[in-house]
């Protein structure tokens, strides 16, 4: 759902709150209203609509008022006609019309089928003494029975407080053709004059709770992304899993959440991470390519976002002790990190294998405090690592938080740790509309094992479907060496750690070993929501061999200076063979930092 | 009537033997069953190795390793048991996770079972509103018993759904924990086992998890309608072979 806020007076107030990125920002041109706007409007952003609102003004003062300020919409708050905004229509043609209705306890909605080929939009209003800006709510279960389809703004005294109604509301029938939430006096400190941190929380939240329901591509009500998702999960595990399930979005929605999390993001983690034009690397392939520094974090590498995000969301739940699998370690370390932050138990599983080749990684986690346990079953690599924190998930039932380090598993973890990574594209929204002009870029690249970092960077854009996403995974000696972790290539739909996906396995449904020289991308199932991504084709899915990850890492060192993770390094080697226009505008979301991969790097290359 | 439901209505408390089918060789599956119906057995449980046991300790994850290693495969396990109803007339239940059923086919996979004469199926990572809303009716049409777990952190409420959604019995697990990892029942478990039978549910219950010996077999069917032993066993035959299986048997039920 999009965003309006109204009632905008003062020049620096709406300034600030254009850089919250509303999706439409509203001036009053109607003389008795407290909110009556006699200043010029500052130039904003062209991602927000201007909308000018007017009560049974002349046609005239409407068509000159749009004129003079540049305005994308009108809003028609009187009793204005049909024939009135028939001509209106015909005088502004590209200007979007917005009808207002005020609703209380009951409404006539034949009075609108008239309107229907003469507005964008409705919008609907508290009935109250002034039209317009009473401050409270109508009963929303009237519009149950909205006959139309036409899309519609809902407003009326909506406030922080009636988010949680929102959220409800946003989920039910009645909420279909709901386009846009309008807000005005419940964020003011005087009329016209909006609270800046009130509104940023409230836009922030807004997103959180309404943003499952609207978007197609992410995750439905059942914790489903399309057909994969869900929890299949032995009955040991379901008062776990489901406390966390009824938990989550409330807990995340919390002011104080909000607080702590993006407080840490910032002064702990290092964010925001640059988005760096790489002009070099751009030149030699011809054309425009942002890197999104998820290596500068702490750690080294995206995972630290979603640990710091669910080390929060165990303490809100009381655990006392905190259990993560790893492969290469990475997410090992940034789950050590954040439990000695909050001095807490930390119990990482390891495959015995992985310790074996991971020594730095291992003794990070231990110098942090952790105990690392060898997964001795199996293959004795991340799968195992992974089936082991789950066993010991069901034996420690109570005192226990598990933090997944992927958008793998059962349901809510998915969702969850797309939500904590989705930092990455909103930042990226903000940072290419400063360089770009726009929030949208072409295309989005990044690599894909489980895929965090993948769904961080998509998570913006996953309705978007003009920004082409593009997923890369580890295709090791090639896809069909026999060696490979190219799970779209290679999988079939499947059930592995809870979640139903696209899996590696025998014909026999026996889960099989993948292989990347990339440890972190060495998982042989994907995350639903890639699966999904896969199967709707949504997302492109291009394949990388070791040997072209090593060489577009390398390059990478040379050209810009910076020596990615060999997991990055994959997503780099997407430009060696497929072509992208000149004006092409690409973020490549480089996931983490070469220290940890220097082994590997000088055995390749023997350095 | 379901072979299970008309064990259920026998006047004794039930044993039931869990072994992982093509293991210790991949061809002992019948053997295994014939002579467990002979000791005395009331219910057998063959399970269906899975690469990723998520609810097994160390015992059963490396009889399941080694079984598929002797190349044991669904198909290959409904060739064994082709012929078994010629020989053997106790229940039999199939206990496996449920990627390879769902590779093999839902559907297809209940059909073989109704052919061959299995009774019910135990799927710990089938979820109940899973079931519910996809499988039931394929369950039903094949004249298969669905069971379900609970355990002692599972709610009132669950267990009622639970106990209605149920045909056959329930699975109580003992304890939070995977299989294998318990030596005897503390008080806590008998205040589960007593909360539970305090609830007159309708569907009868079996205790599975911890029982390895007469005394906590005797524990657990103090409050219940039987027990199921399974790491217990493959140590066992582990150690011992599967020559002798009453030596197993006699000692539990003495």
């Amino acid at each position: 759902m999009k965003l309006k806020v109204c009632g905008m007076k003062f020049t620096e107030n709406i300034e600030a709150i254009a850089s919250l990125q509303p999706d439409y920002l509203g001036f009053i041109f109607y003389d008795k209203s407290a909110r009556f706007i006699s200043s010029e409007i500052p130039n904003l952003p062209k991602t927000i609509k201007k909308v000018g609102v007017f009560v049974n003004a002349s046609e005239e003062t409407v068509v000159t008022t749009v004129l003079e300020h540049n305005l994308q919409a009108v809003q028609l708050h009187g009793k204005e006609s049909v024939d009135y905004c028939k001509s209106i229509k015909k005088q502004l043609p590209d200007i979007e019309i917005i009808k207002v209705f005020s609703v209380k306890d009951e409404f006539n909605f034949d009075v609108l089928a008239p309107f229907e080929s003469v507005c964008d939009f409705f919008l609907f209003d508290t009935k109250g003494k002034l039209p317009g800006g009473n401050g409270y709510t109508f009963n929303w279960n009237i519009l149950e029975n909205y006959p139309s389809t036409k899309p519609y703004f809902l407003s009326g005294g909506l406030g922080i407080s009636e988010l949680e109604n929102i959220s409800e509301f946003s989920k039910s029938k009645a909420s279909k053709y709901c386009y846009a939430i309008d807000v005005n006096s419940k964020f003011e400190t005087q009329p016209g004059l909006k609270d800046f941190e009130l509104v940023k929380q409230f836009k922030q939240q807004f997103a959180v709770n309404t943003i499952q329901h609207t978007m197609s591509y992410n995750i439905n009500d059942k914790g489903y992304y399309g057909e994969f998702g869900g929890a299949y999960i032995p009955e040991m595990l379901y008062p776990n899993v489901e406390e966390l399930r009824q938990n989550y979005l409330k807990i995340m929605a919390e002011p104080s959440f909000q607080e702590e999390f993006n407080q840490l993001l910032k002064d702990y983690v290092g964010r925001p991470s640059p988005l760096y034009f790489a002009k070099r690397l751009s030149e030699k392939y011809n054309t425009k390519i942002y890197l999104k520094r998820e290596d500068l974090n702490h750690t080294g590498a995206h995972k630290i976002n979603n640990t710091v995000g669910q080390i929060l969301m165990a303490k809100r739940l009381g655990k006392k002790r905190i259990i993560a699998e790893t492969g290469a370690g990475q997410h090992g370390v940034a789950t050590a990190t954040v439990c000695a932050l909050m001095g807490l138990e930390c119990i990482v599983y390891m495959g015995e294998i992985d310790i074996a080749r991971q020594a730095p990684n291992v003794a990070r986690m231990k110098m942090l405090g952790a105990t690392v346990i060898p997964a001795l079953s199996g293959s004795r690599t991340l799968k195992d690592a992974t089936n082991e924190a789950i066993r010991d998930w069901i034996n420690n039932p109570v005192n226990t938080h598990y933090i997944i380090g992927s958008v793998v598993g059962p349901h809510p973890y998915p969702d969850m740790v797309a939500r904590f990574q989705s930092v990455v594209s909103q930042e990226i929204e903000w940072q290419l509309q400063e360089k770009e002009g726009r929030t949208k870029p072409d295309h989005v690249i990044a690599c894909v094992g489980g895929g965090s970092n993948a769904a961080g960077a998509f998570y913006q854009y996953l309705d978007e479907t003009d920004v082409n996403l593009i997923a890369v995974e580890a295709a090791g000696l090639g896809v069909n060496s026999g060696e490979s972790a190219a799970t779209s290539a290679l999988g079939k739909e499947g059930i592995i750690h809870g979640s139903k996906t696209l899996l590696m396995q025998t014909d026999d449904g026996q889960i099989t070993e993948p292989y990347s020289i990339s440890a972190g991308l060495d998982y042989p199932g994907v995350g639903p929501m890639h699966a999904n991504l896969f199967a709707t084709g949504r997302a492109e899915f291009i394949s990388i061999t070791d040997d072209e990850a090593m060489n577009a890492g390398m390059e990478l060192c040379k050209l810009e200076g910076i020596i990615p993770a060999i997991e990055s390094s994959h997503a780099l080697a997407v430009f060696k063979d497929r072509k992208f226009k000149p004006e092409d505008v690409i973020v490549l979301n480089l996931s983490g930092r070469g220290d940890k991969d220097l082994q590997n790097y000088i055995d390749y290359f023997k350095i | 009537m379901n072979r299970i439901n008309k064990k259920l209505q026998e006047d004794k408390k039930l044993l039931s033997i869990y072994f992982t089918a093509g293991y210790p060789s991949l061809n002992d599956t019948v053997s295994i069953i014939e002579d467990l119906e002979k000791n005395g057995v009331d219910m057998i449980e063959i399970g269906l190795p899975f690469s990723d046991p998520l609810a097994d300790g160390p015992t059963i994850q490396k009889s399941s390793s080694q079984a598929l290693k002797n190349g044991m495969t669904t198909a290959k396990l409904f060739e064994q048991l082709k012929d078994i109803r010629k020989t053997v007339s106790i229940p039999l239940v199939i206990m496996g996770y449920f990627n390879p059923m769902l590779q093999y086919g839902v559907d297809a996979f209940c059909k073989k079972c109704q052919e061959i004469g299995i009774d019910g199926l135990i799927i710990p990572d089938l979820p109940v509103n899973e079931y519910k809303a996809h499988y039931k009716e394929t369950f039903e049409k094949y004249g298969l018993i669905n069971v379900f777990l609970i355990t002692p952190q599972t709610s009132n409420e669950r267990i009622a759904f639970i106990d209605n959604m149920s045909n056959g019995f329930i699975y109580m697990v003992s304890s939070a924990s995977v299989t294998g990892s318990q030596s005897g029942f503390g008080d806590e478990q008998t205040e589960y086992f007593k909360r539970i039978s305090d609830m007159n549910l309708n569907t009868p219950q079996i205790i599975g998890f911890g029982i390895n010996n007469a005394e906590t077999f005797k524990q657990a069917t103090t409050y219940t309608k039987g027990a199921i032993i399974g790491s217990a066993f493959i140590k066992y035959i582990t150690e011992n072979g599967i020559d002798n299986l009453g030596a197993f048997t006699s000692k539990i039920k003495s």
